[in-house]
């Protein structure tokens, strides 16, 4: 990738703002991604369980384990991807100290917990739902929050 | 290699592991591991009550994952040129089959459909090939970030 050859990211015109874009697009891609989410698939246990498990009162069908399957794995390409490049820009962005250690480390482990929820509640058990939702939401916020800081630092920090 | 770039791409080859599992539970369940299940997957079975895929339906499939393929692919592998044996022969041939096993992986069901049977072996030894060499690929990686 490009911008980690650049040296000095801040003082170059034609980079700059491309990667204010970048960051611009991943922000609306991590909010979308929750209202999509809380529309097709939940975010609440009591939803996720609806989706994955259907309910005979209301006539709702459960997912079948191929459409589950496909959804996994569409679900780790996307973020396996978005989480990779969204960490290269913040590690040139932000200061190299214990707390971007951490927050690389909160994002990519909740991220990689809740894929490994996912299918633990669809074929184990359900009681694995609520990590699967607090997982969902630790990594949208830590994400949410680095592309924001990366932002800031972009255009206002001047210590870095 | 700064500490934060070696986490993050531990992170990514867990994503890896991941994305390969899920692909292979995704290969089984819908397709299946013997070269009967993809010749009946492709050209239905009466017997099975499953029609036959069309090339439109093929395409259609194919089509996510030739971006998916590429670009998953050239990031895993460009890691490499990070490590000590970036200039080693072994990481060139690496290079050549990653690349020519994914290109055979996704185009074998045509000419299954056109009538080369044949091809359901290249189908599952392609994508065996694919499996293996991102997980040898993932083991470079991972030692050279322990160990360099």
């Amino acid at each position: 990738m490009r911008f980690t050859l650049i040296k000095d990211l801040r003082q170059d015109a034609t980079m700059k703002p491309i990667l204010a874009g970048l960051l611009l697009f991943i922000f609306l891609f991590l909010l979308s991604d929750i209202f999509v989410k809380y529309s097709n698939f939940g975010i609440f246990p009591h939803a996720l369980k609806l989706t994955l498990f259907g309910d005979e009162e209301q006539f709702l069908d459960p997912l079948s384990q191929s459409s589950f399957l496909e959804f996994w794995h569409v679900e780790i390409f996307f973020m396996m991807m978005i989480l990779l490049t969204l960490n290269a820009v913040f590690i040139r962005l932000t200061p190299p100290d214990t707390s971007q250690i951490i927050v690389i480390n909160l994002v990519m482990i909740s991220a990689i917990l809740s894929l490994i929820s996912l299918p633990l509640s669809f074929f184990l058990s359900d009681s694995f739902i609520e990590l699967y939702v607090v997982c969902f939401f630790t990594w949208h916020l830590f994400a949410l929050y680095m592309a924001l800081y990366s932002f800031w630092n972009l255009y206002y920090e001047k210590s870095i | 290699m700064k500490k934060a770039y070696k986490h993050s791409i531990l992170y990514f080859l867990l994503f890896s592991l991941l994305l390969l599992s899920s692909g292979l539970m995704l290969f089984e369940h819908k397709i299946g591991l013997n070269v009967n299940s993809v010749l009946d997957y492709y050209l239905g079975n009466q017997d099975k009550y499953t029609a036959a895929k069309s090339m439109d339906g093929v395409l259609k499939i194919v089509l996510p994952h030739i971006f998916a393929f590429g670009l998953f692919s050239m990031v895993i592998l460009h890691f490499l040129l990070f490590t000590s044996s970036r200039n080693k022969a072994e990481i060139k041939i690496i290079v050549y089959l990653t690349f020519t096993s994914a290109l055979l992986e996704i185009a074998a069901p045509f000419f299954i459909i056109l009538g080369a049977g044949f091809f359901a072996y290249l189908k599952i030894g392609s994508f065996v090939l694919f499996e293996s060499l991102i997980i040898y690929i993932s083991w470079l990686l991972f030692k050279s970030i322990i160990h360099d």
